[in-house]
């Protein structure tokens, strides 16, 4: 192979580096011939599906000019400046190449390398105790008073906690959209070392495992007056690109595998506690939101456009206060499948019984990650 | 669906290939079903494979059998091929997905539309074939993914699966590897030890049974030395719509009755049908097209004011012992516009429900709504309305409420009350009515009036009227005024809400007292509570955790009911935001300003932010 001047996003050895897609699509506008095959191709992708799209000759040319643009590897990051506007380029180009009926989707965010022994080491710091050693306290209890230590934390908690269980009528509990966005808010502006403290805390006693699923004020975020079905939680979710996202983050770094020691993908915890905390109040109109025109799944009885003004959304809870069991479920059920109940439950246990899910948040908890050989 | 009825029992199937197996390897076998005797299945590969959603490449290294189903290497993977399906693939596993597609007839050239299609993940692992010894037997007898199948009812039997895995087959020939189908007697299923191929044996219906679970057992014997693995073999029936709607108890007609309740979107009454075939939840419109429920008339005033709901769930039956699921459709009749308080009719209404993909004769039933309207009568009742007013009440003191007939019961009716002039001067009283309330309060408007001695008895006329048929009604309301009037205290603030012990609150009068002195609410004095103490100017009206309208009209009457401002202290906001619903021993509150709920005894140290949120 001959090598030619490197140009942005490749390495040394020719091998492409990630950009992330608002970059990328600079470096493609900023280059004739891509920004217009990439015109080409969201004017193909627009109210098409993927049969008719490659059936078009120009198409087909404009998706394989694109094949070799950085467009084609790009990510986004979690909690990024532009993050919506990214996942929308991302999905310009991905909605066109998978059916929208893939049970795992590629998640579009950049893969999470941290470990959770480093959350561990700060966390001791703050708190002036090791939670291993100390077995009578309750951990949930201690990660509030951690959590009302830090003004930060402090702050974004009881914004979002007054929010939530702040009644607006008789009939409307709470304003679910504004909850969700402080819960974000919290999530991602608050460092993991306590907000997962919050989330993952272990416990002994029911007490403190109530204290743990009330963690995001459940009654406001998290119950609804109906449990929708699971799939068509999902096909709301997939008309979202935030949504749609989060939740393939959360089956990239989380999906139950046999191949790793702790059920995990990579043996990593830390990604899965990341994409599972990405999912809590994960629709919210921090951004502008632009219409898109191709949404797989337009779903009729959904007057908004946003899929949290109908109340669906896929924040995951505990489902109770159990201090034997963790059962983690997002708000649905799988009543009214039909021929789908198979894959409906298989959706709704990736949640509900998921080894992955589950030996991360104890881990988390117990103050144990896998020791990884370097 | 499709043009034909061929399908696939799987959604998706898969298999590791490894680098530089040789070409020929076979990966794995693919099976059809059939829908109708005498069909026969032609298996086909799409050119592409799909690599981590972005890529595509073209498929130089996989085929498939037309016939067998079965899909091999055609060419050996080798290092550079490996390396090049990789990129882009972030997981620490590469992994490839192919296409296999369906047909009854032997396929053209580049068919890759056709609807039937299952998808083949094949993992691409880094390194050479396993030695068959680095095996476990879980890795010898089955694939990581689970053995779970769909099998749609009513069609004619045929072979699934096959349990042995090629790949390993062909790897490991010296391997015994042995394959059994535990818990499978008397059930419809078969294995055939020759072929290692699992049937269904006779057509399945799902309205008797829904799902089996069995278990595959492998045994791998290596010279003396013998392993078993057992995997649950799980096979789903899917359901055709092949059961009529059919009515509970035989139950097709219900009363439908409209009197107070004359509002739009009223449910008047309900009827239920049943069937044995599962309806999906979503899409839900087309669902709701599939079960129709249609009014049948051709009046045009029962089409206009009239309308039927459908709604639905999933219940279960019990045929046989087991549980399978079915439908159960609600009918609701329900009001499509407010009726007028003067019609009167009785009729008997007619829905039409249709099961619309069933294909026999008694895809419909009838059901009958029996429908009475009655007129409702806008009057007082009998007797007139005297209420008295003690001379000491302040602005705002409320007297009494103005009710017709059956008030609180009324729903979609608009009724407004309106005070006519008194006979007199004496102008000492008001009617307020808030926006959604059914009844008026009568307040005092006017105190300097009370203090008036020629004024001592008013009598006013009432008025009532439905605003939507313009009917009214009429009766008297006479007020009396009664007690002597004393002094008012000097230094009293207008509000009794400002004070903040017993002695105070009731030496002093405020707006809204009916007796010239506020009173004192001693609460119970445990914790945040809804029984906190304060002082207020009536205790049956504030707090009551309702700003009334009357309460509405000046923010000192009652801020315990109708602040909007900060309350310092343990205390829990009502609704809307409004009012102190809940608080910590005594609520004070300083009109437009604070409100303060604190312990009088202890001087505690209030409860701050910390305090409260920590749930």
């Amino acid at each position: 192979l001959a090598a030619p001047p490197s140009p942005p996003g490749q390495d040394p050895q020719g091998w492409r580096v990630p950009v992330d897609c608002v970059r990328a699509s600079e470096l493609c506008a900023s280059e004739g011939s891509c920004s217009s095959r990439y015109r080409t191709l969201r004017q193909c992708l627009a109210g098409r599906d993927r049969n008719t799209m490659l059936a078009n000759k120009e198409c087909q040319a404009a998706l394989e000019v694109l094949q070799e643009s950085p467009l084609y590897d790009c990510h986004c990051k979690r909690g990024m400046k532009k993050e919506l506007q990214c996942l929308q380029i991302y999905w310009s180009i991905h909605l066109g190449l998978a059916e929208g009926e893939e049970f795992y989707e590629a998640s579009p965010y950049e893969p999470i390398t941290s470990r959770l022994s480093d959350i561990f080491r700060l966390a001791s710091i703050f708190s002036g105790m090791d939670p291993a050693t100390n077995s009578k306290s309750n951990h949930c209890l201690d990660a509030a008073k951690a959590c009302n230590l830090n003004d930060n934390c402090k702050r974004l908690r009881s914004g979002y906690i007054s929010t939530c269980s702040r009644e607006v009528s008789p009939t409307e509990h709470c304003v679910r959209r504004k909850c969700h966005k402080a819960l974000r808010q919290f999530f991602d502006r608050v460092p993991s070392e306590f907000t997962y403290r919050l989330l993952f805390c272990s416990c002994k006693d029911q007490a403190c495992a109530e204290r743990r699923r009330q963690t995001i004020v459940p009654s406001c975020s998290y119950e609804d007056k109906e449990k929708p079905n699971c799939l068509d939680l999902r096909n709301v979710c997939r008309a979202d690109h935030l949504c749609r996202s989060r939740l393939a983050d959360f089956h990239a770094n989380c999906q139950a595998s046999f191949q790793s020691l702790t059920s995990c993908p990579g043996d990593n915890y830390q990604a899965c506690l990341g994409s599972y905390t990405g999912l809590i109040g994960e629709c919210w109109d921090g951004w502008e939101r632009a219409p898109s025109s191709h949404n797989p799944s337009p779903n009729l009885h959904l007057t908004s456009s946003s899929a949290c003004g109908a109340g669906f959304d896929m924040t995951p809870n505990y489902v109770d206060a159990s201090i034997t069991s963790i059962t983690i479920s997002p708000w649905c059920s799988c009543k009214g499948s039909g021929n789908l109940e198979e894959e409906c439950e298989k959706f709704l246990r990736d949640f509900t019984e998921n080894p992955c899910l589950r030996n991360a948040i104890q881990a988390f908890g117990n103050g144990t990650d896998v020791n990884l050989s370097p | 669906g499709a043009s034909f009825g061929l399908y696939f029992p799987r959604k998706e199937y898969s298999e590791n290939v490894y680098i530089d197996q040789p070409a020929g390897t076979p990966l794995l076998r693919i099976h059809a079903l059939r829908d109708s005797h005498g069909e026969s299945a032609h298996f086909h590969l799409c050119q592409n494979l799909i690599i981590s959603r972005a890529r595509s490449h073209e498929n130089h290294w996989f085929q498939i059998r037309e016939k067998m189903g079965l899909l091999y290497l055609s060419k050996s993977l080798d290092r550079e091929d490996f390396n090049m399906l990789s990129v882009g693939n972030w997981m620490p596993l590469s992994k490839v997905m192919l296409y296999v597609f369906l047909s009854s007839h032997p396929f053209q050239e580049k068919e890759c539309d056709s609807a039937t299609r299952t998808t083949v993940v094949l993992s691409l692992i880094n390194a050479t074939a396993p030695a068959c010894s680095s095996l476990t037997a879980r890795q010898l007898c089955f694939t990581e993914m689970d053995l779970s199948f769909h099998i749609k009812e009513n069609k004619p039997p045929g072979t699934f699966h096959q349990l042995q895995l090629p790949s390993v087959h062909h790897l490991c020939q010296n391997l015994s590897i042995t394959y059994r189908l535990l818990a499978a007697e008397g059930l419809p299923f078969r294995y055939n030890e020759n072929t290692t191929g699992v049937s269904v044996t006779q057509r399945l219906d799902r309205e008797e049974r829904e799902r089996y679970e069995l278990i595959a057992k492998c045994t791998v014997r290596e010279g003396f030395r013998e392993m078993e693995v057992e995997v649950p073999f799980l096979i789903n029936v899917l359901d055709e719509d092949d059961s009529p709607p059919f009515l509970p108890n035989g139950t097709d007609t219900a009363d439908a009755v409209v009197e107070f309740n004359r509002k739009e979107g009223t449910v008047l009454a309900t009827l239920t049908v049943y069937d044995a075939d599962t309806t999906p939840i979503y899409p839900l419109e087309s669902s709701r097209k599939k079960y129709t429920g249609t009014i049948i008339t051709d009046d045009p005033w029962i089409n206009e004011t009239f309308r039927v709901e459908h709604i639905f769930e999933e219940i279960h039956f019990s045929p046989n012992g087991s549980q399978v699921r079915g439908t159960q459709h609600e009918y609701k009749l329900v009001l499509n516009k407010s009726i007028s308080v003067t019609e009167h009719r009785s009729f008997q209404l007619d829905v039409l429900v249709n099961d619309t993909e069933f294909n026999g004769p008694e895809r419909s039933v009838m059901l009958h709504f029996n429908v009475s309207i009655l007129p409702v009568s806008i009057q007082f009742p009998n007797t007139t309305y005297r209420f008295t007013v003690n001379r000491n009440a302040q602005r705002f003191a409320q007297i009494g409420k103005i009710c017709i007939e059956n008030c609180m019961k009324f729903r979609g009716v608009n009724i407004t009350y309106k005070l006519l002039s008194p006979n007199a001067s004496c102008y000492a009283v008001g009617i307020l009515q808030g926006r959604e309330d059914k009844y008026g309060s009568i307040y005092v408007n006017d105190s300097s009036v009370l203090l008036r001695p020629e004024c001592k008895e008013i009598q006013y006329t009432v008025q009532a009227t439905d605003k939507q048929s313009r009917k009214h009604t009429k009766t008297l309301l006479t007020v009396v005024l009664e007690g002597t009037v004393f002094k008012k205290e000097e230094d009293c603030p207008d509000s009794c809400a400002m004070s903040k012990h017993l002695a105070e609150c009731e030496e002093c009068g405020g707006l809204g007292v009916l007796t010239g002195r506020c009173q004192w609410r001693q609460g119970s004095g445990k914790g945040i509570t809804t029984n906190y103490s304060t002082c207020t100017p009536s205790i049956k009206t504030c707090p009551d955790g309702t700003c009334d309208i009357v309460e509405s009209k000046d923010p000192a009457i009652c801020p315990q009911d109708c602040t909007n401002g900060n309350i310092i202290g343990g205390h829990g906001k009502g609704t809307g935001n409004l009012g102190i619903k809940s608080g910590h021993g005594i609520c004070y509150c300083f009109p437009r300003q604070n409100c303060y709920c604190e312990k009088d005894d202890i001087k505690e140290q209030f409860c701050d932010e910390v305090c409260k949120t920590v749930i």
